[in-house]
């Protein structure tokens, strides 16, 4: 069996699962199940759910943010302020919505079934000029910032604006942003911290969830033995992500150093005010789930439980 | 200012339809002109908003992609109309007669092929993105402020869809000219030359 | 269906890799005997998808899914962002021979440095890189100045060949210098920053002017019969004609401000350009008809491009299945010659093609085939500098320039060489006593200046790096 696998961009962190799953599978069934990874050849990385819905590949990643009405259900796990401090706290978090069968029923409508999902770091904010480390500093800023954490942010008075991704960094040395929300290795690969002056180390604003999925009718074609192999790698899978992301993080604190950018500790009384601001959108997601016929309260219960339960020490 | 169009029209049926179909192509390739027009203005909107009351339109990049269906598709069938889809005319243009509009019959029925494809699959397309009985009617949105997709989605079949009927029409046309043997048919883009090509290229330009 | 055609063994034996080269094979064939070649390519692409989908899934439900697949191509790819630039370009050409800058701008070069030798020639040349400051399109800007210069040339005793010559090669420098609506369409096939490849054109398109005014002056000299110098301009006469060429300088002025002091992003700024111009444009009085007609004109003409853009990666989409990209690129980086060498050929299949094709078309339907195989050819590290001593990156943008002066000098080259048809085409509407064969024999010492400018590149990739480099 050869399974096509839709991914974009290039080889990074956040593909470090992939990889390493399909290594694992190809190992362990002696070379019969393999998995052809294409970076951006098969798929646009917003249509990777439409191609697993109409069979072109067997497996793909997405993010559930690219296209939230595509896929409702998880987009709980991308609400501003959850309070997610850890990767290992977002893969369980993760875990305990994707089990719940109104995600799984919502997915099985694009024919696809959720693998794993690959933790994403908090996006932090990364500025120029004086850091912003109260809410009173947020008005009037200019952030890239994409849903809620961009809702949250315009709640404090802060100006969502709409530049792309590749132009961040741009934006951010022109002054058409004043800060730009990534995940780390995103700052890293679009440059916007080389040009930074601060990054938010514990604003922890909210992040994207981005599962890695495959198509039903290939997982249930697989023979016994494939399938069991296929599970039983995810956990390594998952374990080899967090290891490399640990040490991107590692690097990530001598790249801080080595540009001069200030880590800027923003008071728990000032996170508190933010996250004030966050509970009308939870309750907003709520009622909107709910109407569109999804246990919204349920979802969201579940959710903060796992948040708390998963805390780390 | 106006192309002057290669499209020989009589009193014929097959002549008559072509105009009607015209109208309704020349006024989707207005709407897409328009869109593109409108499009600068939104741009310096924001630029203007976004610098002088620090605040931008929100979704700008939402808005403009969704938009961008429209002059991206909307004037195919016109420009299948005038002849202007590129080609390389280095064959046909050195042919004539019945030759001639048994090629252009073979080309346009492999147009006809693909686009019946695409309108099935640009269909489906739209379908996934689309449904009665979601909030906005919508299973896709856009990444920043949630735009349901499926209207521009939507715009593409249709635009296919036309098309495929200024296809069937020349098609029809060629089929004739094949059949009569016709030097000159009407409905259908006559051969130029380059500098016939070149001449109007220039008067579009032109005070 | 299934029992009848078993795709599965129909295609016992034949390895996805040479299906995929009979395919290009039969695109090829096509395109040649006349199809349209964004249908041409959507077909092929269609067809190559469905084989692939029927091999695996059967007749019935390969052929679903390969439309289905085909059907997403339009909608995902012509409505990304950065490519809503390019009907922007294309609407500024002509707003801007409304606003009449193009005959100011002619006449300030003509006073400045018309009295060089083949100077109207020289000035036509650095009129066409001021007006590409605020043209996008190498047709449209070629097509404008065959209006304006090649009269005044005539009158003034000019060789007809060269100064037709000069139009439609001039012309090619407005996909150079930024605003250009092919170094988009470069940036998005290969998925690099649009910003920077606008920027990393904007020197080479000044060494490309300058080495083209060198030409003419050279020429001039060799053969005193093209044309004479145009003297005898007071300095009180020169600074007369500036102000009507100031819009251009203002344009310039507003997208370099923009960008550089936080009004806009690069992408932003040119629409910001076109507001410009438009303005100018209806100051100048352009009434309803001439803007509708303007527009009809630019709807056109995205369409077309449009068109070629997703018809084109429909088939790429295919190749993406038939892994034909990642075979050849291992091909080319494992050839056993030294990389410049290997770069040479692929450059000397552009030119032969580019006598055959419409520069846009061909950039397309070739990228995605050559860039990865020249990213292969580099193949640097991470971060590293590779085999052609630049950084992944670095050569992407610097192939990027180095690919679009090639499809510009299709332009130019018979027997298919749009520019100079163009040039023919406002020659003889003006009943100006100039044929296709003239433009094409005017243009060809300029084939002669592309390729030195293209070795300049090669030999100091600086000139079109460092300003991108600037960026960060
Ligand atoms: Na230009
Ligand atoms: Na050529």
């Amino acid at each position: 069996t050869e399974w096509n696998v839709s991914l974009w961009g290039q080889r990074r962190a956040f593909t470090e699962h992939v990889e390493k799953l399909a290594e694992l599978v190809e190992e362990r069934s002696g070379g019969e199940f393999t998995m052809a990874i294409s970076y951006g050849g098969l798929s646009n990385n917003r249509e990777n759910l439409d191609g697993i819905s109409i069979g072109a590949f067997e497996m793909a990643q997405f993010c559930a943010g690219y296209h939230r009405d595509k896929n409702r259900a998880i987009t709980v796990l991308e609400l501003p302020f959850l309070g997610v401090e850890t990767l290992e706290q977002e893969v369980a978090v993760a875990n305990a919505v994707y089990a719940h069968p109104a995600v799984q029923d919502e997915m099985a409508q694009w024919n696809a079934r959720i693998l794993m999902t690959s933790p994403m770091p908090q996006y932090n904010l990364v500025g120029t000029g004086e850091p912003r480390d109260t809410v009173e500093e947020f008005d009037g800023m200019r952030v890239r910032a994409t849903g809620g954490i961009g809702q949250v942010m315009e709640a404090a008075g802060a100006v969502p604006t709409s530049v792309t991704a590749t132009e961040a960094y741009n934006s951010m040395e022109s002054g058409v942003v004043d800060a730009v929300a990534f995940a780390q290795h995103a700052h890293l690969s679009f440059g916007t911290i080389d040009i930074a002056d601060w990054w938010t180390e514990n604003l922890n604003p909210g992040t994207v969830n981005c599962p890695v999925v495959v198509n039903i009718d290939a997982y249930e074609a697989l023979s016994d033995e494939h399938r069991a192999i296929l599970d039983e790698a995810v956990g390594e899978a998952i374990e080899h992500y967090l290891l490399n992301y640990a040490e991107l993080l590692q690097r990530w604190d001598e790249v801080l150093l080595e540009k001069g950018v200030q880590k800027v500790q923003v008071d728990q009384a000032e996170i508190a005010r933010l996250r004030g601001n966050a509970d009308p959108i939870h309750q907003a997601w709520i009622e909107e789930a709910t109407s569109n016929g999804l246990p919204g309260q349920e979802l969201y219960d579940l959710t903060v439980q796992a948040v708390a339960d998963n805390a780390p020490e | 200012m106006a192309t002057t169009s290669s499209v020989l029209t009589d009193g014929t049926r097959l002549s008559r339809t072509d105009r009607a179909l015209l109208r309704l192509e020349s006024l989707l390739n207005l709407a897409a002109g328009i869109t593109i027009f409108a499009l600068v203005l939104l741009a310096i909107a924001n630029v203007l908003m976004r610098k002088l009351l620090n605040a931008p339109v929100p979704g700008y990049i939402d808005w403009t992609e969704q938009f961008m269906a429209i002059f991206a598709f909307l004037g195919l069938a016109y420009v299948q109309r005038e002849g202007g889809h590129i080609r390389m005319d280095l064959l046909v243009g050195s042919l004539k007669g019945r030759v001639l509009w048994l090629f252009e019959f073979v080309s346009v029925l492999l147009m006809l092929l693909v686009v019946t494809a695409l309108i099935y699959g640009t269909w489906f397309h739209f379908d996934r993105s689309f449904d009665f009985n979601a909030p906005n009617w919508s299973t896709d949105s856009s990444i920043d402020i949630a735009l349901p997709l499926w209207p521009a989605k939507l715009a593409v079949p249709i635009a296919f869809a036309i098309l495929w009927l200024r296809l069937i029409l020349q098609l029809w046309a060629y089929g004739r000219a094949l059949r009569t043997g016709d030097p000159r048919p009407v409905a259908v883009p006559l051969p130029e030359d380059p500098a016939e090509q070149a001449s109007k290229e220039a008067a579009s330009v032109a005070d | 269906m299934d029992q009848l055609i078993d795709m599965r063994a129909l295609l016992d034996g034949v390895d996805t890799f040479t299906v995929s080269l009979w395919l290009s094979g039969l695109l090829l064939v096509l395109v040649v005997i006349g199809v349209r070649v964004a249908f041409a390519a959507a077909f092929i692409g269609f067809l190559g998808l469905a084989l692939h989908f029927m091999g695996n899934q059967g007749f019935d439900r390969g052929l679903i899914t390969a439309a289905k697949l085909t059907g997403q191509v339009p909608h995902s790819k012509a409505t990304q962002y950065a490519l809503s630039l390019i009907p922007t370009f294309i609407l500024i050409g002509y707003l801007a021979y409304y606003a009449g800058l193009t005959r100011y701008l002619f006449e300030a070069a003509k006073r400045w440095i018309g009295w060089t030798p083949g100077g109207l020639g020289v000035a036509t040349v650095f009129a066409t890189a001021g007006f590409a400051a605020v043209s996008g399109a190498s047709v449209a800007t070629s097509a404008v100045f065959a209006r304006i210069a090649i009269p005044e040339m005539l009158r003034e005793g000019y060789d007809k060949r060269f100064a037709a010559g000069v139009v439609a090669a001039g012309g090619t420098l407005a996909s150079l210098i930024p605003p250009s609506a092919i170094l988009v369409i470069y940036a998005i096939i290969v998925e690099q920053s649009v910003g920077k490849l606008l920027l990393a054109g904007f020197l080479p398109g000044l060494v490309s002017a300058l080495i083209y005014g060198g030409l003419v002056i050279g020429l001039a000299k060799l053969r005193p019969d093209l044309g004479p110098a145009i003297g005898g301009f007071t300095w009180k006469q020169r600074f007369e004609a500036l102000p009507g060429a100031m819009p251009i300088l203002l344009v310039v002025f507003i997208i370099v401000y923009s960008i550089y002091f936080g009004w806009a992003t690069p992408t932003e700024a040119g629409a910001l350009g076109a507001g410009v111009v438009l303005a100018m444009a209806l100051w100048q009085g352009m009434r309803w008809g001439q803007l509708k007609g303007a527009l009809m004109e630019a709807a056109k003409l995205t369409v077309m491009i449009f068109a070629m853009i997703w018809g084109v990666l429909i088939y790429v989409r295919y190749l993406g299945f038939a892994k034909l990209p990642e075979v050849f690129a291992d091909f080319i980086a494992g050839l056993d010659y030294p990389p410049y060498a290997i770069l040479l050929m692929i450059l000397l299949v552009y030119v032969v093609l580019g006598m055959f094709m419409d520069a846009i078309g061909m950039l397309i339907l070739t990228l995605p085939v050559t860039f990865p195989a020249v990213m292969a050819l580099n193949g640097a590290e991470a971060g590293g500098v590779g085999a052609l001593g630049m950084t992944n990156e670095e050569a992407a943008i610097w192939f990027g320039i180095i690919v679009v002066k090639m499809a510009e000098l299709c332009l130019i080259t018979p027997p298919i060489g749009l520019n100079c048809f163009v040039v023919a085409g406002v020659a003889q509407d003006s009943k100006m006593d100039i044929s296709v064969q003239d433009v094409f024999r005017g243009a060809s010492p300029f084939f002669i200046a592309d390729v030195a400018t293209v070795a300049v590149l090669i030999a100091f990739p600086g000139i079109v790096l460092w300003l991108p480099g600037l960026m960060g």
